[in-house]
């Protein structure tokens, strides 16, 4: 038995661990972004020496940081939704109108995550390149599908941990 | 026509189910692109959407923006602040709820929410309040009202969201905010100044400060009110004097003033590894919130435009022959009480799409608009019923009843108003700062 729990405690840290990465991407970058931005400005103003890839490298960062931040915030409802109807709601229309929500908003955002896989595998075949760092456009392309379609996974996730396990979601934006 | 208006109910009907107002938006603009050009041309769009969207230059301002009023904030700002007012108004009859706004302006032109700003300061700001025997009235409501300047007072992540979507300068918007937003300060004073004079128990004098405490008071703040200044004079342009030649894009001059902040925060010994994480955590979160509702409000935008309701409306104003200042003035009239209805954000995104065109075919400027709007969403954070500032207050405070809060707001209400007016009867109150700025923010 002991065994067996230390079993699943270790695989829950794992999980944990794996869920909250791209969190820590997400500070890491935003935290190298405005580094780079305050380096920028200074040696562009006092050295007359920009960072010339400073412009495609901020762009870059902030394709990363959105994307690996969009799951968690979904995860936890940080959303923008309106509050204004939810007293006309009772509890239990409250959590089957959260189950559809969700399914819903996870299916809907399935096909636009595979028109930008597409996008980007286009962009593999043209050979397309950033202006200056050269780096290929498709791994991006790549990178906002793959967070867009786990972010997909995460909405039809959590409609269905509401149906069978809603002890389970996290705190913020709960009908409970 | 009918297209857009059935759109828009549908719009309405998904996000008071609580769905995000992103993919509501993005959802219902996808269906009727989808029936007007066909499923390709409709997926084909919103997919280069994301892409370009993803990696936008102006994006980077909101998160940038957003870490330095969170390292600000974490360095201790909003208290300091609030001592620093207090010591040149508190003498005054009304002369904390004087320096609540002021310090509320001035945490303000750090922080660029007002949510977040009445938050703050009601935990300042109330107990001091208290202490004194001011009346819940008259302290809830300078809270409450000192809190709208967050989205006026430079820089407000609402006038970024407002610059994306309309392609209107960010940094002429910035710029554009500071007039209007002196004036509300003036004029809360002004209300603070009528309470107590009508009801001089509200707000009793507390002890004058002399020189050196002021002084000493200013100490801790300098370093804040300087990056402030460093901020908004690069982006106006009035520090490219030699030997600096400082001249920030919008983007710039966020990404000064957060590292400013977060060097002025570690330099007092504020931060832990745990909190710069949980500030940047933060800021990304709500990066990616915004980002996902601006693609949805321009799928749901290229729909309305494409459906043809901006001329319609056009079409509609000449067929009756309205001129363009009661068109405006009907505008307005519809964001007040749409804003007993909404929050400030989402009322932005609903709206902008459908009136934008209309107004500039009609000859307004695009940042005197963007002003306006945003002045008209701040008094919607105060007006009964449904006024979140003063829910955001009970939720910190507790033991006041909203109707308390509500009868202290009036008067702050009614400048609001007054101010209003002033702004759209002389549009250069808005205007006259921007067109005399430096090159970059152009």
């Amino acid at each position: 038995m002991g065994e067996d729990d230390r079993i699943q405690q270790s695989n829950r840290t794992i999980w944990t661990v794996i869920a909250d990465a791209p969190m820590w991407v997400a500070a890491a970058v935003l935290f190298f972004l405005m580094a780079m931005t305050f380096l920028d400005v200074l040696s562009r103003s006092i050295l007359n020496n920009p960072i010339e890839s400073a412009t495609e490298l901020t762009r870059l960062f902030m394709a990363i940081m959105v994307f690996s931040a969009l799951p968690m915030v979904t995860w936890k409802s940080e959303h923008i939704v309106v509050d204004l109807m939810d007293p006309l709601f009772s509890r239990r229309m409250a959590w089957i109108r959260d189950i559809l929500i969700d399914l819903i908003c996870g299916a809907v955002i399935l096909w636009p995550a595979k028109r930008v896989f597409d996008l980007a595998e286009r962009a593999r075949d043209y050979g397309d390149k950033t202006e200056y760092l050269g780096l290929p456009q498709f791994y991006i392309g790549w990178f906002i599908a793959a967070f867009a379609f786990v972010t997909a996974f995460v909405f039809l996730a959590r409609g269905l941990t509401r149906i069978f396990a809603p002890h389970r979601l996290p705190g913020k934006g709960d009908t409970e | 026509m009918i297209a857009s208006i059935i759109g828009l109910a549908a719009v309405l009907g998904l996000v008071f189910l609580r769905m995000p107002i992103a993919i509501a938006m993005g959802l219902v603009g996808f269906i009727g692109f989808m029936e007007i050009r066909g499923f390709r041309a409709a997926i084909s769009m919103v997919g280069r959407l994301i892409i370009d969207t993803a990696q936008d230059y102006g994006l980077s301002v909101v998160p940038m923006f957003i870490l330095m009023g969170l390292f600000v904030n974490k360095g201790g700002l909003s208290r300091e602040l609030y001592q620093v007012s207090n010591a040149f108004l508190g003498h005054f009859r009304g002369g904390l709820a004087m320096a609540t706004i002021v310090a509320c302006a001035g945490f303000s032109a750090i922080c660029g929410s007002s949510l977040a700003t009445a938050a703050t300061m009601s935990k300042v700001a109330m107990p001091q309040m208290r202490s004194f025997n001011y009346s819940d009235k008259l302290s809830t409501a300078s809270i409450a009202a000192g809190g709208t300047l967050g989205i006026l007072i430079p820089p407000s992540v609402i006038l970024v969201i407002y610059g994306l979507l309309t392609e209107t300068s960010i940094g002429k918007l910035f710029i554009a905010g500071i007039i209007p937003g002196f004036l509300g300060v003036l004029l809360y004073l002004a209300a603070v100044r009528w309470t107590v004079a009508r009801d001089p128990e509200a707000g009793p004098a507390g002890p004058r400060a002399n020189w050196r405490e002021r002084l000493s008071a200013l100490k801790s703040v300098w370093a804040v009110l300087l990056l402030f200044f460093l901020v908004i004079g690069g982006l106006y342009g009035v520090l490219d004097v030699w030997p600096i030649n400082l001249t920030f894009s919008p983007t710039e001059a966020a990404g000064m003033g957060a590292a400013g902040a977060f060097l002025i925060a570690l330099s007092r010994g504020k931060l832990s590894f745990g909190a710069v994480t949980e500030v940047l955590t933060e800021a990304a979160k709500t990066t990616a919130a915004l980002f996902t509702v601006l693609i949805g409000a321009w799928v749901f935008s290229n729909f309305v435009n494409l459906a043809g309701l901006p001329e319609a409306l056009i079409n509609f104003v000449s067929a009756y022959d309205l001129s363009p200042m009661m068109v405006m003035v009907m505008i307005l009239l519809i964001y007040i009480v749409l804003g007993c209805v909404f929050e400030s954000l989402s009322m932005l995104l609903l709206t902008v799409p459908i009136f934008f065109p209309l107004v500039i075919s009609l000859g307004f400027d695009p940042v005197w608009f963007g002003i306006i709007v945003v002045v008209v969403t701040e008094i919607s954070l105060i007006t009964p019923p449904v006024g979140l500032n003063v829910y955001v207050l009970k939720g910190v405070i507790g033991n006041v009843s909203t109707k308390t809060i509500f009868q202290g707001v009036t008067p702050f209400w009614v400048v609001d108003i007054i101010r209003l007016i002033l702004l759209v009867a002389i549009p250069s109150l808005v205007l006259y700062l921007p067109n005399t700025m430096g090159p970059l923010g152009h």
